[in-house]
């Protein structure tokens, strides 16, 4: 979801946004606040999930606010862009630590709320299987948008051409501040889903961004169907490489990540996006 | 009688010579600045909390010590820095040292930061007494006959304690074991001393599966998933951060939590993050060199666990009882020194010969510095248990095993001191 935020956003606004990870880490800091609030407020265990993807979601309120910081380097180079997201990321690290400390962040008793699914010898929790659930309506979701519905069109064509899409009459503005908080969107709902089942620490932001590039490389920069797939051979393969051959768990993905660069520099999914 | 203007004078100049006198006995480091102590400690990533820690014991120590007098009547002043990467930590040892101008330098947690550490403190003559960095190796390349380094216990203490008690206890109940542990040399040796221990106990296993996630790491699925097809009687780990609760949480989730015996050597450092929830009960955990609820333990301890829990809400861990030794060796080392030199300040080479061989109580009990500036401590550990008045678990009975019952004699290699073991 980090990464598919991170496409978004530069498939549409041409900026690398490396601030997307540091989403991630916020939503999954406000994701036990809330549920730990809520939980001592009386709401009954099973509607955890209710309250933490709604809590993502109000997250994405902070996504118009930093996209206005970031218009004064839309039409400058990426070096501008990078250093900028970079110090946003720094920014809210230190936020985070003000607000809830340098130790890591982790949820109470939820996480077998729905109990665990037996195949066999092997036990599954429901809740992993939520996630994957909710990871593939959110993709189906984001490909109706794009595809199905005025907005997509409206985001498609700017992506496309952006001088032309302004020329028909589209208020760039509005549309870059409802992309950027969708693509905010996807790393607070991502975080928040994400840690019943973990931990959060300060440092989560800069590791998270740095698998959402490996995906992003492999699958090519702005390709969103791209970007699913990528996702998907990236955590598939590296849990077969820690089944497999532990050592490899790391290297498999920086081996396919430079074998893309050299061979097929722009992606494996390049041509989906033009 | 009249004073006679030369008993005047001589009163005058006896006034005068004992105000002199008493000047100078009064060591002139009395009235001067306080003793600066620089501290190295992680401050955020998966290692803060353990960090945090030890920055607390060190701040309570240093109280301590103040309200007692000081160390020969200065007062003690932390200077803390932050310890990240290798890198960046051997910059700001070097601004402790150069531009702090610190007394002595502690904290570092980290293996791989102590390893850089080392050399830079030699380079210096700064002396530098570790908290935390354990590791052997790459030592003998970058630090071989440290004058300047005081570094902590051994990586593998808290390994081979548990290994002995497992290899006691559960002898003939497991056969295949598989380990998960941080990748880099702690984890690495741990696994090993395991192994070999088990062997000199004639409990032979067979690993079915070695996994090496990275220090800090936060998503154990698939490497719990590995661990359900390996089918282990027995797992091992020394996961000693956050990431030990975030694993034991995603294996009881996964159902590994039931047959398979856990064996968590150091965990008991972030125990309170053990729930039992998902923690078993019967899973042999390592604390280290303290056990807050130790029935038995000196009223040292005692206060310090009271003072802390009422002031920080939680119960220490072992990186408390590492900051409290270093601080107070330090302490003890000068007045040491000073005392054999009559009570003058003594300098860094007369602290480091003091150190070398210092006997005090810490708060797991009694600890020395041996000559190779490697410290001995009491070490804890046991069986988890849920019968206590908290969320998380605890062990009952707890073990105590001393420095030398867990730790290689100085210059001799670990295999051949497992070797040299009768059991």
């Amino acid at each position: 979801m980090v990464a598919a935020g991170l496409q978004l956003v530069f498939g549409v606004q041409k900026i690398v946004n490396l601030a997307c990870g540091s989403f991630y880490a916020l939503g999954a800091y406000f994701g036990v606040t809330v549920v730990t609030r809520a939980l001592a407020a009386g709401l009954p265990p099973p509607l955890f999930l209710v309250v933490l993807i709604a809590g993502g979601l109000a997250l994405a309120a902070i996504g118009p606010i930093v996209e206005r910081v970031l218009r004064p380097v839309y039409d400058r180079d990426e070096s501008f862009q990078i250093i900028l997201t970079f110090a946003l990321v720094l920014m809210f690290e230190d936020i985070t630590r003000f607000i809830w400390g340098s130790s890591p962040y982790q949820m109470g008793n939820v996480y077998l709320v729905y109990g665990q699914w037996k195949i066999g010898r092997l036990t599954v929790p429901v809740y992993n299987l939520i996630v994957i659930a909710a990871g593939g309506l959110i993709a189906l979701g984001m490909g109706f948008v794009l595809s199905r519905t005025r907005f997509g069109r409206i985001v498609r064509a700017t992506a496309e051409n952006r001088e032309m899409s302004e020329a028909l009459g589209v208020d760039m503005r509005r549309i870059y501040a409802r992309v950027f908080t969708l693509g905010t969107a996807l790393g607070t709902v991502g975080g928040a889903l994400v840690i019943p089942a973990t931990a959060v620490t300060l440092d989560v932001a800069v590791e998270v961004i740095v698998e959402a590039f490996a995906v992003v490389v492999i699958s090519g920069l702005g390709s969103m169907r791209g970007t699913f797939v990528g996702a998907l051979l990236v955590g598939v393969l590296k849990a077969v490489a820690i089944a497999a051959y532990p050592e490899l768990e790391l290297l498999v993905i920086y081996v396919i990540v430079i074998a893309v660069l050299v061979l097929r520099p722009a992606g494996l999914f390049a041509r989906a996006a033009a | 009688m009249a004073t006679t203007r030369r008993q005047f004078l001589e009163l005058v100049g006896g006034a005068a010579a004992l105000a002199t006198a008493r000047l100078d006995t009064a060591p002139a480091f009395a009235q001067a600045t306080p003793v600066r102590m620089g501290v190295l400690t992680i401050k955020s990533g998966i290692g803060a909390q353990v960090g945090e820690a030890g920055l607390r014991s060190a701040q309570w120590t240093t109280d301590r010590i103040n309200k007692a007098g000081g160390i020969l009547g200065r007062k003690l002043e932390l200077v803390v820095e932050e310890e990240s990467t290798p890198k960046d930590t051997v910059e700001r040892f070097r601004k402790l040292a150069l531009q702090n101008k610190v007394d002595v330098i502690t904290g570092v947690i980290s293996t791989g930061v102590s390893l850089a550490i080392g050399p830079v403190a030699e380079e210096l003559k700064m002396l530098w007494i570790s908290w935390d960095g354990t590791t052997q190796k790459g030592v003998e390349e970058t630090m071989p006959n440290p004058r300047y380094s005081f570094r902590s216990t051994d990586n593998e203490c808290e390994a081979v304690m548990a290994s002995i008690v497992v290899a006691k206890n559960w002898k003939g109940k497991f056969r295949t074991v598989a380990g998960i542990n941080p990748d880099y040399s702690y984890g690495r040796d741990n696994w090993q001393a395991f192994l070999w221990i088990m062997e000199k106990y004639g409990n032979p296993v067979t690993p079915v599966s070695d996994l090496w996630p990275k220090l800090g790491t936060t998503d154990f699925t698939a490497h719990v998933a590995a661990l359900q097809q390996a089918k282990p009687d027995l797992i091992f780990s020394s996961h000693w951060a956050g990431d030990a609760s975030v694993l034991m949480k995603q294996a009881h989730a996964a159902g590994l939590v039931g047959n398979t015996k856990f064996v968590f050597v150091v965990a008991g450092g972030v125990h309170e993050t053990l729930k039992k929830s998902f923690t078993p009960e019967g899973m042999f955990l390592g604390y280290n060199t303290i056990y807050f609820d130790y029935a038995d333990a000196s009223p040292l301890q005692k206060q310090f666990v009271k003072e802390y829990n009422d002031r920080y809400k939680e119960w220490p861990v072992f990186e408390c009882e590492r900051a409290y030794l270093v601080t107070s060796a330090y302490k003890a080392a000068v007045e040491k020194a000073a005392k054999a030199i009559g009570g003058k300040w003594p300098t860094t080479d007369q602290v480091i010969d003091a150190l070398e061989g210092l006997e005090l109580e810490s708060l797991g009990g009694k600890a020395r510095y041996r000559k190779d500036h490697i410290p001995e401590c009491n070490f804890y550990g046991g069986f988890t248990t849920y019968k206590n008045r908290f969320d998380f678990v605890t062990i009952d009975p707890v073990v105590k095993m001393t420095g030398p019952e867990v730790q290689k004699p100085s210059g001799v290699g670990l295999k051949d001191w497992i070797q040299s073991w009768k059991v």
